[in-house]
């Protein structure tokens, strides 16, 4: 069977997702926040005998090497060499989107350009000429609406003809500049790509395309005859805009002036307010985390109920494999009663949140807030993606594009509670010492989020990176992809972390019947001490290195389901902190491993559990004063 | 890779306007070829089309234009020189030439009228920030200094001749809105983009 790799290009928030999921069925996020989707996504399908595999970039402006998102793109085109391009353009705004053709028509790759947003271009007055397009670049171009699936049979077609050696329109620059790219085109090695190509990314400063001239000598010639471009790159970029501008205009026809709807205005007027914006934005995620927290606890009791009715008659008959599997049962009745329902509840809102488009907005607002923490506006996505598990928050640092930032804000993870860490709190420290004290853990995880901050500050030269922001419209959320997409979000958990919940509480059952579990606790007695609990809390903090949903389940094993008279509010307190700042899990560990390598993960690792575990029997320490 | 249709509309227009230059003068071949760069045949295509359409007459090897052809040549002229004053407006002096050279083909009809229009204006445009908000202006220029930024804010659609209007300020920065679009940009990129207020231009 024929194969063909087609790749998915277009600016952020544009519809690629959306057009993937209409082309081979709903699997992909999709979302009203620029840069969701961080990593390639694939999805396979056979049309007429002939196998597509699709690849879903992240969105993009140009091709350069600025952002990590322009980085993956780039590596699926030149590298991963695909067979055709879809531009996903966005027909309100033509010349953006065709600037982003007229790089890609360069590297001489087969575009298909993908009209999208139709609709709302008409309603906005616009009208584009299709056949003109066509003709005038001389590339395929079709009218699409991923979300009626109207045009998906045009372009599938178009998808599937054979492009190879068609001639298409390419910009042509200022006669210093092609004279430059005729020199450096001489210097260029072998290579898959046309050399014009090749030595324009040369002249325009693209570090990655370095590697294929051949004399390096080259660079000074070319300088010498580009006297009159001192910032050539630039030169190049406006050209090329301007022939985008140039050809949208020739194809788009305005019928009358769009203009900006008035609730649309007014929402941002308030939402976007100096003062007020901010205050909105801490509000609606105060409000978010107390409804969280609030049904949370209500499922969580429902489930709790029923679970346990299900599971009890499984449960304890007294021999070892009994205790073994119960213990196993156990912790998955942990994960699915206590860690779903906030898991799941936190990504349907916070999907709701990226389908209207607030989000962007909340990142404006507080951006000046963690810009004092040394971070970056977007930093927020995956500090906000942690209160739901850290493990996809990990990998969502990756919209930053600095590496440094990125570790700096999945530092900034240990602080953040996950859905199994605010179980831990709400499950453990507030149900049996009341919710005044469970406030005060999260007091405590703030205070010493500003701590690690200000020493991060002191430690890591800051570096700014401006603020550029694209800000969606708002749009009606769709029910169905909040849906989708929260079950995707939370697929790990339930693949990953249920599972290893019930390996959790085997092992520990295992340990316990063969008395391991006294050899791990007598050693780690120093630690008790220091944190003023009694020696047999150990074994859920050390398990909780593994699997945070484990501590808790743990804790009743090890000291009964009466903790309120064994442990004092103050050392319920002390064990919530100590068990929250840290990285939470073993998976976590992984993700950080898969992003930033072994050493820096687990330096980050063992030193979040070093700060967390002194700052908690520092702050033991302080209040026992008392 | 670019299309022949395409190489002839650029070559007959630089025909026209080395004729304009030469004040509708007699030319030889001889002095069109090295201005116009390109190769001998693809010259003659052009000048065979240009006069087919009635805009020159060869005689020999000289050419002229005709009545016709004038207005053609006096507008590519005058549109190229708008271009190279802008360029020399806007960056200094010394980088002031043809960038004009390549977009006087391209750049599209607002965006060109608009840039005229900030030529022949003397006055001084102004960091975004200073403008009031939602009050329409014309970028004229984008600069940072010594940053990756620009291609990222051109190719955003902020570009010189274009439309743009502050929505909001944010602590910040600005909201601005460009061709229907909306983006916050931080203080230091609004800085970066002078524009000058659309009434008075």
């Amino acid at each position: 069977m024929k194969e063909l790799k087609i790749a998915l290009i277009g600016q952020p928030n544009v519809g690629k997702s959306c057009l993937l999921n209409a082309l081979v069925g709903p699997r992909v996020q999709i979302s009203n926040y620029p840069g969701t989707t961080v990593e390639v996504t694939k999805a396979k399908k056979v049309f007429n005998r002939t196998k597509v595999v699709f690849e879903d970039t992240p969105g993009i402006y140009s091709i350069s090497d600025r952002s990590e998102e322009e980085k993956v793109t780039k590596r699926v085109l030149f590298e991963e060499k695909v067979d055709k391009v879809v531009v996903v353009a966005d027909t309100t705004s033509l010349e953006r989107s065709l600037y982003l053709v007229l790089q890609i028509l360069e590297s001489g790759i087969p575009v298909v350009i993908a009209l999208n947003f139709v609709e709302d271009a008409e309603k906005k007055g616009i009208k584009i000429d299709c056949e003109k397009l066509k003709k005038i670049l001389h590339v395929p171009a079709v009218f699409i609406n991923p979300l009626t699936k109207k045009g998906m049979d045009n372009l599938t077609d178009e998808l599937l003809k054979d492009e190879k050696g068609r001639k298409t329109f390419t910009p042509r620059y200022d006669d210093h500049i092609e004279k430059a790219i005729e020199k450096i085109s001489k210097e260029i090695k072998e290579t898959q790509l046309p050399k014009r190509f090749v030595a324009l990314r040369v002249l325009e400063d693209d570090m990655d395309f370095y590697g294929y001239v051949k004399d390096e000598k080259i660079f000074e010639t070319v300088k010498e005859g580009l006297h009159e471009h001192p910032k050539v790159s630039e030169d190049i970029s406006i050209t090329r805009y301007g022939t985008a501008a140039f050809i949208a205009e020739k194809v788009t026809q305005i019928t009358r002036l769009g203009r900006e709807k008035r609730l649309q205005y007014k929402i941002d007027n308030v939402l976007l307010h100096e003062t007020w914006g901010p205050v909105l934005t801490i509000l609606s995620f105060s409000t978010l985390f107390g409804v969280l927290l609030f049904i949370g606890s209500l499922v969580q009791e429902a489930l709790l109920g029923f679970t346990e009715s299900i599971l009890s008659p499984f449960l304890g008959n007294g021999s070892v494999v009994g205790v073994i599997v119960s213990q196993a049962l156990y912790g998955v009745m942990a994960g699915i009663s206590i860690a779903l329902p906030y898991v799941f509840l936190f990504y349907l809102l916070l999907g709701l949140m990226e389908d209207v488009g607030i989000l962007p907005r909340f990142v404006v607002n507080l951006e000046r807030f963690l810009k004092r923490l040394n971070l970056p506006g977007k930093s927020l996505i995956p500090l906000i993606l942690g209160l739901g598990c850290t493990v996809p928050a990990v990998r969502a640092t990756r919209v930053l594009s600095h590496k440094k930032k990125r570790f700096c804000t999945a530092s900034f993870l240990t602080f953040v509670p996950c859905s199994s860490r605010i179980a831990i709190i709400m499950g453990v420290v507030g149900y049996y010492g009341g919710m005044l004290l469970s406030l005060l853990v999260f007091a405590t995880l703030l205070v010493s989020a500003l701590i690690w901050a200000f020493m991060m500050k002191k430690l890591v030269r800051p570096e700014t990176t401006p603020l550029i922001l694209e800000l969606p419209p708002y749009r009606k959320p769709s029910v169905k992809n909040i849906a989708i997409k929260s079950w995707i979000r939370m697929k790990d958990f339930v693949y990953i972390v249920i599972p290893l919940l019930a390996i959790g509480g085997a092992v520990y059952a295992v340990l316990d019947i063969t008395g391991v579990t006294n050899i791990i606790v007598t050693p780690l007695s120093p630690l008790a001490w220091w944190l003023g609990l009694p020696p047999l809390t150990i074994i859920p903090i050390v398990f909780g290195f593994l699997q945070k949903d484990l501590t808790g389940a743990m804790l009743l094993s090890v000291l009964g389901t009466e903790i309120g008279s064994v442990l004092s509010p103050l050392q319920m307190y002390t064990f919530g902190v100590a068990t929250t700042i840290q990285i939470p899990c073993i998976i976590a560990l992984g993700a950080l491993i898969k992003e930033f390598g072994f050493k820096k993960a687990i330096l980050l690792t063992c030193t979040s559990v070093i700060y967390g575990l002194s700052f908690a029997g520092l702050v033991w320490r302080a209040f026992s004063f008392f | 890779m670019i299309k022949e249709s395409d190489i002839l509309k650029i070559v007959k227009e630089d025909i026209l306007r080395v004729l304009g230059e030469e004040r509708y003068k007699k030319t030889s071949l001889e002095r069109i070829k090295p201005k116009v760069k390109v190769s001998g045949q693809v010259l003659r295509k052009a000048i065979e089309a240009l006069e087919k359409k009635g805009l020159i007459l060869l005689q020999g090897k000289f050419i002229s234009l005709t009545k016709r052809g004038q207005p053609s040549a006096k507008n590519i002229v005058k549109k190229h020189l708008v271009l190279e004053n802008y360029f020399k407006k806007t960056r200094s002096e010394r980088q002031a030439h043809k960038a004009a050279h390549i977009l006087e083909h391209y750049v599209s009809g607002e965006a060109m009228n608009n840039i005229k229009k900030l030529s022949t204006l003397k006055e001084k445009d102004v960091p975004l920030v200073e403008i009031e908000s939602r009050k329409e202006a014309l970028i004229t220029n984008i600069s940072f200094r010594g940053s990756k930024l620009f291609e990222r804010i051109i190719s955003m659609g902020i570009f010189p001749g274009e439309r743009i209007k502050i929505t909001n300020k944010i602590a910040n920065g600005v909201v601005v809105k460009v061709k229907n679009k909306k983006f916050a940009l931080e203080k230091n990129i609004a800085r970066g983009i002078r524009v000058l207020e659309h009434e008075r231009a």
